[in-house]
C-alpha cells in the first residue's frame, strides 16, 4: 500500500432538512481498495459526490487534499482534471447514443479540423470492453438497448477510460452477473498493481472480503471507528458499526406451510418484440401457493423479469397463455387489470420503471392506489393520504426528511422502500418482487425479509426474483430456475443447492435431468 | 450586529420570495412600467378590458397547461377557436336555440376533435406535435369551408350578452369580498390541518400568499366596482382556472396527469390507464378552445373563419412563462394564469402606447425568451 493520496477533512454537507455528512474524516491510499460501507442514507454517495465536484466547493464545509494539495472543485470537470473519476450509483448514460459515444462522451477523438475519427473511437472502446471481459456488447450498440447489467459495465468502462488516479465505485455490482463481477474484480486488481487509489461502496458483504484492503464505516453521516484493515476486523463487527447493533439472523426464514394454489400459469409464451420467431418465454407453467415464498432464479437475461412482467400485463402485445387466480381465469391486458385482481409487481429498474423522479415521496407512494385515499368524485383526502404515507414510513423505516421532498433526493435503498410501500398499499394478494433488495443495506434487507414473512403469514402469495443465491436459498421454500426463457427446474428447499441452481441456470444441466 | 443578521435574514427571505414568484414580480413590473408611460393604463376601464381580452387566451392556456404537463402539445387550439366561432354562429343562423347551438359546438368542435386528437396520439403513439399540426390545418379548413371564407354575423339578441355583459358592480363587490373571506377560511383550515398532522408550517409562504391574494382581490374590487363590474368571460375564466387548480391539486386525475408527465412508463406500470388520461386531457383542451371561440364570437358579435390565428403560440407562451416545464411532470395553473396576464398586459399596453404591431411581435418574442431564460437561471442557481 502506498502513501495517502486522498484526504477529506471535517466534511459537513447539509441538505434542506437533513445533515447528510457531519464532520466526516476520510483518507485513502494509493494502490488500495478502501471499502466504504454504511446503511442506506448514511451519506456514502454524498461524500463521494463532494469529492467529485457534483456538490461544488462552497456548498459543503471542510477540506479535500489530493496528494497533500488542497482542492476545491467548483464542478465535475475540475475534479476530472485532478484525476478523480466516479462510477455513480445511478446510471448516467445517454440511451440514444452508442456504447462508444457514451464512453468517450466528453472527449471525442478529433482531427485538427474537428472531424471525429470514428475508427479510433470504436477501436478504443472495443479494447476497453475487452479489458473488462464484456461479452455480447459491441461499441456500436445503442446503450438503451442493453440490459441494466451491461449498461453498468459500460459505465465502468467509461470511468476506466479516464485513466484516473482516484477511482470511486458506488455500488458497481448491484446489476452485474457473477461473471461480470469476476471480470470487474480482475480489472480492479490490475489497477491496484498500477497504484490507483480506489474506494469501493457496496452493500454486499461477501464482496468486501474478496476485494477490499481496508474498510471505513459511515453511520448517519458520521465516521464510526477508524479505517480498519480487513484482516483485523470481522464481518459481524463491520455490521455492528454500520447498524449499531448485531444482526444474528441474516435470513429469517419461516417454516413453509404450503396452502391452497393461488396463482396458476400455464403455457405462457412471450414473443420477441422485433425478431420474428424468437421467443423470450417458452411454455412457462408453474403454480404459486399460499403460505410459502416462491423464488425465481436464473442468469440475467434468462427471462425472469419478462416472466413476471408478462403476468402483470406490462407488455402491450406478444403474450399468450393462461393465468388463473384462485382457479378463475384472468384476462390481463394492462397493469391496471393485474392490480385490480390483486397482483402487484415491484419492478427491477427503479429509476426507469418504479419511480416518478422529480416528484414527491408522497405522490410516489400513493400513485398506484389512489382509490384508497380518495373520496367521492375522485377527490383526494389529503389528510388521510399523508397519514397513510407516514404509516408506511415508520413501518418500513424509510429515511426521509418529509413527504414533500422529491423522491430522487432519498438514498437508493430508501427509494426502493418507497416503491415497496407503493405496492403494499394496493393490498396485493399476489406480490411479485423483482430483485427487491438490490442496493439495500443489510439492516433494511432483514427488515424486508421480515416484512415478506409477515405478508406470507397474512395470506399474501409472495414470488421473488433474485440474482443472489444466498438470498434465494435463505428465504424461499420453492425455487424455479430459469434458463433461456424456460423453466429448467423446480427445486424444493430441501433439494436446492448452490451448485444445482447454477447448473440448471447456465444450461449445463437440462430440464428433467 | 443583531440588526445586520436581521437584515440579511430579510434579504434572504426576499430573495427566496422573488425566486418563487418571479413571474408575478415580472407582471407587476410590467404593469408599473405601462402605468408610468400612459395614464390611461391603470384605470378601471382599461384593466377591465385587459382582463376580458386576456380570458380568451387564458381559458385555452388552462388546458394547455395540462397538455404540456403530460409531455404533449396542442397546436390546433387556434384553429378550433375559429371553427367553434363559425359553427356556433352558423347554427344560430339556421335557427337553432342559442344554448343548443353552444352545446353542439362544444361537443363537436371541442370534445369530438379532442377525442380524435387523443385517439391518434395515444393509440398509435404518434407525436402530438404532428397530429395537432394536422388538426390545425383541418380545423381551419373546415372553418373556411363552412363559412365559405366570409364572416358570419350574429342574429340572436341573447348571444352577444355572453361575451359582452357584466355582473353588476354591487354584486361583483360582494363576490370579491366573499372570495376574500373564503380565502381566509381555507387558509385557517389549512393551518389547522397542518397542525393536526404535524406538517411544518412555512410562515413566509403563508404571509406571501396572503399579501398576494389580498392585493389581487383589492385590485379586483377597485376595478370591478368602479367601472361596470365583472365581465362574464372573466367570471367564466376564473371558474375554469379554479377548477383546473383543484383538478391538478386535489383529484386522482390530477395526480395521474403529473405522474404520467414525470414518467409515463412508471405511471403505466402503476396501473394508470395512460390511454384514457390522454383522451381526457386532449378533449379538455379542445373543449376549452371551443368555449374560447364561442366567447370571442359573442364579444365580437360575429365570427370570421380566421379568428384565433396564432392563438396556440400565445397559449403555449403563457404556459411556459408560467413555469410549466417542457420536459413534463411540472407545472401549475396559477403560474399559467400569471403568464396569460403577462401576455395580456403586453398586448394591451403596447397597443395603448401605439407601438406598431410589427414591433409588438418582436418585443413579445423577446420577452418570452427573457422569461424562460430567467426561469432556467433561477433553477440552475437553486440546484
Ligand atoms: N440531492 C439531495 N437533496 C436532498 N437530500 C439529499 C440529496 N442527496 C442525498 N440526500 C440525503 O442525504 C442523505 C445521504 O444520502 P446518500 O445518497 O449519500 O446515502 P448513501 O449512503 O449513498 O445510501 P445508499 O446506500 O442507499 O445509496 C440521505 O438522507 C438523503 O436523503
Ligand atoms: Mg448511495
Amino acid at each position: 500500500m502506498g502513501e495517502v493520496v486522498l484526504e477529506m477533512k471535517n466534511i459537513v454537507k447539509d441538505f434542506p432538512g437533513v445533515r447528510a455528512l457531519d464532520d466526516v474524516n476520510f483518507e485513502a491510499r494509493a494502490g488500495e481498495v478502501l471499502a466504504l460501507v454504511g446503511e442506506n442514507g448514511a451519506g456514502k454517495s454524498t461524500l463521494m459526490k463532494v469529492l467529485s465536484g457534483v456538490w461544488p466547493y462552497p456548498t459543503y464545509e471542510g477540506d479535500i487534499y489530493i496528494k497533500g494539495k488542497l482542492c476545491r472543485f467548483r464542478n465535475t470537470r475540475e475534479a476530472e482534471a485532478a484525476k478523480v473519476a466516479i462510477i455513480y450509483q445511478e446510471l448516467n448514460l445517454i440511451p440514444g447514443l452508442t456504447v462508444a459515444e457514451n464512453i468517450f462522451l466528453d472527449r471525442q477523438f478529433c482531427s485538427v479540423v474537428g472531424i471525429v475519427n470514428w475508427g479510433k473511437v470504436f477501436s478504443e472502446a472495443q479494447s476497453l470492453l475487452n479489458q473488462l471481459g464484456i461479452k455480447g456488447v459491441k461499441p456500436t450498440d445503442k446503450v438503451g438497448e442493453l440490459t441494466v447489467g451491461k449498461q453498468q459495465m459500460v459505465e465502468i468502462a467509461k470511468a476506466l477510460s479516464k485513466s484516473a488516479e482516484i477511482l470511486v465505485f458506488d455500488e458497481p455490482t448491484s446489476a452485474l452477473t457473477d461473471k461480470e463481477v469476476d471480470a470487474l474484480f480482475a480489472t480492479i486488481r490490475q489497477l491496484k498493481e498500477k497504484g490507483v487509489c480506489m474506494t469501493y461502496i457496496s452493500h454486499k458483504m461477501d464482496e468486501l472480503q474478496l476485494i477490499a484492503d481496508r474498510v471505513a464505516v459511515l453511520r448517519d453521516g458520521k465516521t464510526i471507528g477508524e479505517v480498519t484493515p480487513m484482516n483485523e476486523i470481522t464481518m459481524d463487527e463491520i455490521i455492528n458499526r454500520m447498524v449499531g447493533r448485531d444482526i444474528k439472523d441474516m435470513f429469517p426464514k419461516m417454516e413453509g406451510k404450503r396452502g391452497e394454489k393461488v396463482l396458476e400459469v400455464a403455457e405462457l409464451h412471450l414473443k420477441h418484440p422485433t425478431i420474428p420467431g424468437k421467443k423470450l418465454l417458452n411454455k412457462v407453467s408453474f403454480a404459486a401457493h399460499k403460505g410459502e415464498i416462491l423464488g425465481i432464479s436464473g442468469l440475467m437475461g434468462s427471462g425472469r423479469s419478462e416472466l413476471v412482467s408478462s403476468i402483470f400485463g406490462a407488455y402491450r402485445s406478444g403474450v399468450s397463455g393462461e393465468i388463473r387466480l384462485h382457479g378463475k381465469k384472468l384476462k390481463i391486458k394492462r397493469p391496471k387489470d393485474a392490480i385490480d385482481n390483486g397482483i402487484a409487481l415491484v419492478t427491477e429498474d427503479r429509476k426507469a420503471l418504479g419511480l416518478v423522479l422529480g416528484q414527491s415521496v408522497l405522490n410516489n407512494m400513493t400513485i398506484g392506489s389512489l382509490e384508497t385515499v380518495a373520496q367521492q368524485w375522485g377527490i383526494i383526502n389529503k389528510a388521510k393520504e399523508r397519514n397513510l404515507a407516514w404509516d408506511y414510513i415508520s413501518k418500513l423505516n424509510i429515511k426521509t426528511p418529509g413527504l414533500d421532498v422529491a423522491v430522487d433526493t432519498l438514498s437508493g435503498g430508501n427509494q426502493q422502500k418507497v416503491i415497496v410501500a407503493k405496492w403494499l398499499n394496493t393490498s396485493p394478494k399476489v406480490l411479485f418482487l423483482d430483485e427487491p433488495t438490490r442496493g439495500i443495506d443489510i439492516g433494511a434487507k432483514v427488515e424486508i425479509y421480515n416484512l415478506l414473512n409477515k405478508l406470507v403469514d397474512e395470506g399474501v402469495t409472495v414470488i421473488m426474483i433474485s440474482s443472489e443465491l444466498p438470498e434465494i436459498m435463505g428465504m424461499c421454500h420453492r425455487i424455479l430456475v430459469m434458463c433461456e426463457g424456460e423453466i429448467a427446474a423446480e427445486l424444493d428447499e430441501r433439494e436446492a443447492t448452490k451448485e444445482l441452481i447454477m447448473e440448471y441456470g447456465t444450461g449445463s444441466k437440462k430440464k428433467g435431468e | 450586529m443583531n440588526t445586520r443578521t436581521g437584515n440579511t435574514n430579510f434579504m434572504h427571505q426576499l430573495a427566496a420570495f422573488l425566486k418563487e414568484n418571479g413571474t408575478l414580480v415580472a407582471l407587476v413590473i410590467l404593469a408599473v412600467i405601462f402605468a408610468f408611460m400612459d395614464d390611461a393604463f391603470f384605470t378601471p376601464r382599461n384593466i377591465t378590458n385587459l382582463a376580458r381580452q386576456t380570458t380568451i387566451i387564458g381559458i385555452i392556456s388552462v388546458g394547455m397547461t395540462l397538455v404540456i404537463i403530460i409531455n404533449g402539445i396542442d397546436l390546433s387550439v387556434g384553429s378550433i377557436v375559429g371553427l367553434a366561432a363559425i359553427m356556433v354562429t352558423l347554427l344560430m343562423q339556421s335557427g337553432m336555440n342559442v344554448w343548443l347551438a353552444i352545446l353542439v359546438t362544444l361537443l363537436v368542435a371541442g370534445v369530438f376533435i379532442g377525442l380524435w386528437n387523443g385517439f391518434w396520439i395515444a393509440h398509435y403513439n404518434i407525436p402530438p406535435f404532428i397530429i395537432t399540426l394536422g388538426m390545425m390545418t383541418i380545423a381551419r379548413g373546415l372553418a373556411l369551408t363552412l363559412s365559405n371564407g366570409s364572416s358570419v354575423p350574429v342574429t340572436d339578441p341573447l348571444f352577444p350578452k355572453l361575451g359582452g355583459s357584466y355582473i353588476s358592480p354591487a354584486i361583483s363587490g360582494i363576490i370579491i369580498v366573499a372570495a376574500l373571506v373564503l380565502f381566509f377560511f381555507t387558509l385557517y383550515r389549512g393551518i389547522q390541518q397542518r397542525k393536526k398532522y404535524n406538517i411544518t408550517i412555512r410562515v413566509q409562504k403563508i404571509v406571501a400568499s396572503t399579501i398576494i391574494t389580498a392585493a389581487g382581490l383589492g385590485l379586483a374590487f377597485w376595478v370591478f366596482t368602479d367601472y361596470r363590474g365583472i365581465p362574464y368571460p372573466v367570471a367564466i375564466f376564473t371558474v375554469i382556472a379554479a377548477a383546473g387548480i383543484f383538478l391538478l391539486n386535489n383529484t386522482m386525475l390530477g395526480r395521474r396527469i403529473y405522474a404520467m408527465g414525470g414518467n409515463e412508463e412508471a405511471a403505466r406500470l402503476s396501473g394508470i390507464r395512460v390511454y384514457r388520461v390522454k383522451l381526457i386531457v386532449y378533449s379538455i383542451i379542445t373543449t376549452l378552445s371551443a368555449l374560447s371561440g364561442i366567447l370571442l364570437a359573442s364579444r365580437l358579435n360575429g365570427a370570421s373563419p380566421n379568428l384565433g390565428n396564432m392563438f396556440e403560440l400565445d397559449a403555449i407562451s403563457a404556459v411556459i412563462i408560467g413555469g410549466t416545464s417542457f420536459s413534463g411532470g411540472v407545472g401549475t395553473i396559477s403560474g399559467t394564469v400569471i403568464g396569460a396576464f403577462i401576455i395580456g398586459i403586453l398586448n394591451n399596453g403596447m397597443s395603448l402606447l401605439g407601438v406598431p404591431t410589427f414591433y409588438q411581435l418582436i418585443i413579445k418574442g423577446l420577452i418570452i425568451i427573457l422569461a424562460v431564460w430567467f426561469d432556467v437561471l433561477s433553477k440552475r442557481k437553486s440546484a
